[in-house]
């Protein structure tokens, strides 16, 4: 007999038993997989077969009479919306795959999300004749996870809008807007917290408009375009700068966004006064000859103290490569921060593969555009 | 009669696990005994977690003491559910303030120590240290004072021993090639973790000449265990013997010694693509140049150019003197230490099984992924050193001609 309950366990365990068969073949007979996935397919047919067994524990199995009058057995007068949700979702699936793999993916998420919540409503339904009894139990099992899922998203929908907004205004606006919001939220917080009458009606309905009003204006941030100085920092390419001349135009404030890689540098190196050189942890004062090891990822930090934009390059060495017939192609190694203004920073990460006694030219930190400014890298 | 069987039964066990922890306790030559300062940064720390440790000895007895008078005073023998309060404001502050205060005492000169341990600007010598599975590189540079005081006039490049001068205020510069590690010689001072990218700054000094030991302390991948290293403390004017040796010019064995003749030229063939030997000419007379970075994952093997002035190899895990002379160095007086290291590694001295046992097979001696078959993940480079297939004659060529490099 195959009750509401068996059925569930049984139609997971041959979901289970499918994707055993599909992980061995993608895996090329790879077992913990496989192992796994076929414990957990025999535990579920194994719990199905318990469930059928005592009639989803609803009726003794010996009253054959009552197989067909339980509540287990009864379909469900209410009205669902999940074949829509579903039709809508394997709609969205086959737009995606003419159209684009972001909407694909969301489209395979919600069909699995659309059909697992359908199938345990439907088990719920049918689980006693106490709908509230019903609902709750389908609660039980939902909520540990559709509650975290919920969460995520709106924690990811504010997230990316308010990232929008910040990635849009001009610096100085952003300031205040965001110092505005800050205290907006904080004012509200507070209210909430100190008056513990407050509806949560009124609460949720305030936070909802507030959600929304943040995406709206996200997206129509997003749709406006980041500010022109990260548009045109980006069009040079942050970190991999293909043009280490002193001509290129764009400039890039601050470039190295990441607070980590400026701190405990192999290196600093200061453009002061007309002056480059370097200054090292262990090392006083300044150096025009610095030492990094072979091999090695280095990290250099470039500082900017002159009121003309510049940047710093690193060569070192060449690599020869023999391409037969006599032919040879060069490509020499080099590394460069962005243009930066007067104060800015920007870190450079390099690793040198050869020592210096390789290569017939010294490896070096320059400044393009400022005259005799040099700093020798020796490399043992 | 009964009860005091049962008393003896809990007592022994109890006297047995105690007395073993005591007598651990007492390795009188531990090398890497942090309760054994060396210098006077390890000093530091130890003047701190001295009277830290008595004040937390004598808080935990007390604690102990009380739980256990507690149980034995109240313990259930039928008697009357005592009267039941909540609070008692002047028992819990005094029971606030008593720790809070203990804490400042120990807080205050904490800061103020780990402020000590991180000053730079009293340094008198600078030195690379690079961690990289499973070995340490130390790096000399020849800048600023190293070269102008030292006498480091062109780079060092060594691996496994750390040699500073005596009485100097050392500062390594502490990074990682591959994963984390960390820089433990305890008797020197504390841990500094080496991480890729990054540079810290750790002190060194010693106050007496000898070999200090360590070993990296951040689980760093299969041989973890066998990356050890060692701190050689040199008085100034052996230092400086040291260093004149070190930057000596490169010369090929002697013709008479055709052994080791025949090994450089092994050498070249089969272990220069991955060792740098400072000053090696290629057969076409062109400076040899190590390539490393095609070979290992690190992009680093040990300059091997005065391998036989260390005493120890491949992490500092074996030895290059045999037990007898290894113990002639480590045991020596101070004032003997110098001249004893300084005399490297003899023919008659050299520990010839484990560094023969190396070049027959070193993926075996010390475990390092290096199965050719399993290469594809790192684009066929090793992490280690590869077993490379030689023949007795050859590795007896080899050992001769490594016992020429110092
Ligand atoms: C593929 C690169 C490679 C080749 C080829 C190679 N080695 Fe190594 N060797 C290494 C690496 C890497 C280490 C460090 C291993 C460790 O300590 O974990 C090492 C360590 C050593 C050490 C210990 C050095 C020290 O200071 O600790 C010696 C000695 C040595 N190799 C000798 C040789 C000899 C002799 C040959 C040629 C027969 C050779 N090696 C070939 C990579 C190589
Ligand atoms: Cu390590």
């Amino acid at each position: 007999m195959i009750t509401t309950g068996s059925k569930f366990l049984y139609g997971l365990g041959s979901a289970t038993s499918i994707a055993a068969i599909l992980w061995f073949i993608a895996n090329d007979g790879g077992s913990i997989g496989v192992v796994s996935l076929a414990f957990l397919a025999v535990a579920l047919f194994f719990m199905g077969a318990i469930a059928s067994f005592v009639r989803d524990g609803h009726v003794l199995s010996t009253d054959t009479d009552a197989h067909a009058s339980s509540n287990a057995a009864q379909r469900n007068v209410g009205r669902s919306w999940f074949p829509v949700g579903t039709a809508f979702s394997a709609g969205m699936v086959a737009v995606g795959l003419v159209s684009s793999p972001g909407i694909f993916k969301v489209g395979i998420c919600l069909l699995f999300a659309m059909l697992g919540q359908w199938l345990i409503k439907n088990w719920s339904d049918r689980a006693s004749s106490d709908a509230a009894y019903n609902e709750k139990v389908r609660a039980w099992v939902v909520h540990p996870l559709e509650i975290p899922v919920g969460g995520a998203i709106v924690l990811a929908i504010i997230v990316l809008s308010f990232s929008r907004i910040m990635l849009s205004l001009s610096k100085e606006s952003g300031l205040i807007v965001f110092s505005v919001m800050a205290a907006l939220v904080l004012t509200f917080g507070s209210m909430v917290s100190v008056r513990r009458g407050a509806s949560r009606r009124v609460i949720g309905a305030v936070a909802g408009v507030v959600l929304v009003a943040l995406s709206g204006t996200g997206i129509a941030f997003a749709l406006d375009g980041e500010r022109h100085e990260l548009v045109e920092a980006a069009a040079e390419d942050h970190f991999a700068h293909r043009a280490c001349g002193e001509e290129a135009e764009e400039t890039d404030e601050d470039a190295a966004r990441s607070v980590s890689a400026k701190s405990s540098v192999a290196a600093t190196v200061i453009l002061r006064d007309g002056r480059l050189f370097a200054e090292m942890d262990g090392w006083n004062g300044e150096l025009t000859s610095i030492t990094l090891q072979r091999s090695n990822p280095s990290t250099i930090l470039f500082v900017n103290e002159d009121d003309h934009e510049h940047r710093m390059v690193v060569e070192y060495g060449k690599i020869v490569e023999d391409l037969g017939g006599g032919v040879s192609k060069d490509t020499v190694l080099e590394a460069c921060t962005s243009l930066i203004t007067k104060g800015g920073t920007q870190a450079v990460s390099i690793v040198i593969p050869k020592p210096s006694f390789a290569s017939e030219e010294p490896y070096s930190i320059t400044v393009p555009g400022v005259e005799g400014a040099s700093i020798e890298i020796q490399v043992p | 009669m009964k009860s005091s069987r049962r008393w003896s039964n809990i007592i022994k066990p109890v006297l047995a696990v105690s007395s073993l922890i005591a007598v651990a306790g007492c390795a009188k030559d531990a090398p890497q005994d942090t309760w054994q300062p060396a210098g006077p940064n390890a000093k530091m720390i130890d003047d701190l977690q001295r009277p830290i440790f008595y004040i937390a000895g004598i808080v935990g007895v007390i604690v102990f003491a009380a739980v256990a008078w507690a149980i034995f005073r109240f313990r259930d023998r039928g008697q009357a559910m005592p009267e039941q309060t909540h609070g008692k404001p002047a028992l819990e502050i005094t029971l606030t303030v008593i720790p809070v205060l203990i804490l400042i005492g120990v807080g205050v000169p904490t800061v103020g120590t780990i402020f000590d341990l991180a000053k730079t600007d009293d340094t008198e010598m600078t030195i690379n240290v690079t961690g990289q599975q499973w070995w340490w590189e130390y790096d000399y540079p020849a800048v600023g004072d190293n070269a102008e005081v030292y006498g480091i006039s062109d780079p060092i490049v060594t691996s496994g021993q750390l040699v500073i001068p005596e009485d100097t205020k050392v500062l390594l510069r502490v990074t990682s090639r591959d994963v984390i590690h960390s820089y433990w010689i305890p008797k020197l001072n504390g841990k500094k973790d080496s991480v890729p990218g990054r540079v810290h700054l750790l002190r060194m000094e010693g106050s007496e000449p000898g070999i200090y030991a360590g070993q990296c302390t951040e689980f760093c991948g299969l041989s973890h265990a066998y990356m050890r290293m060692e701190a050689v403390v040199l008085s100034k004017a052996d230092y400086a013997t040291w260093v004149a040796n070190q930057l000596e010019a490169y010369n090929s064995p002697s013709a008479d010694n055709v052994l080791a003749v025949e090994g450089e030229k092994l050498f070249l063939q089969q272990c220069a693509r991955c060792h740098q030997v400072n000053g090696l000419l290629n057969a076409d007379g062109t400076p040899n140049v190590a390539a490393p970075d095609q070979y290992v994952v690190s992009g680093a093997a040990p300059n091997l150019t005065n391998l036989m002035t260390r005493n120890t190899f491949a992490g500092a895990s074996w030895d290059l003197l045999t037990p007898e002379c290894r113990d002639d160095v480590w045991n020596a007086t101070p004032a003997e230490f110098g001249e004893k290291y300084l005399a490297g590694v003899s023919e008659d001295c050299l520990n010839q099984k484990d560094l023969r046992e190396w070049l027959r097979n070193a993926p075996e001696k010390k475990p390092m992924y290096a199965d050719p078959t399993k290469l594809t993940e790192t684009g066929g480079k090793y992490r280690g050193m590869p077993a490379l297939g030689l023949t007795e004659d050859q590795i007896s060529a080899l050992v001769a001609y490594l016992l020429e490099l110092k």
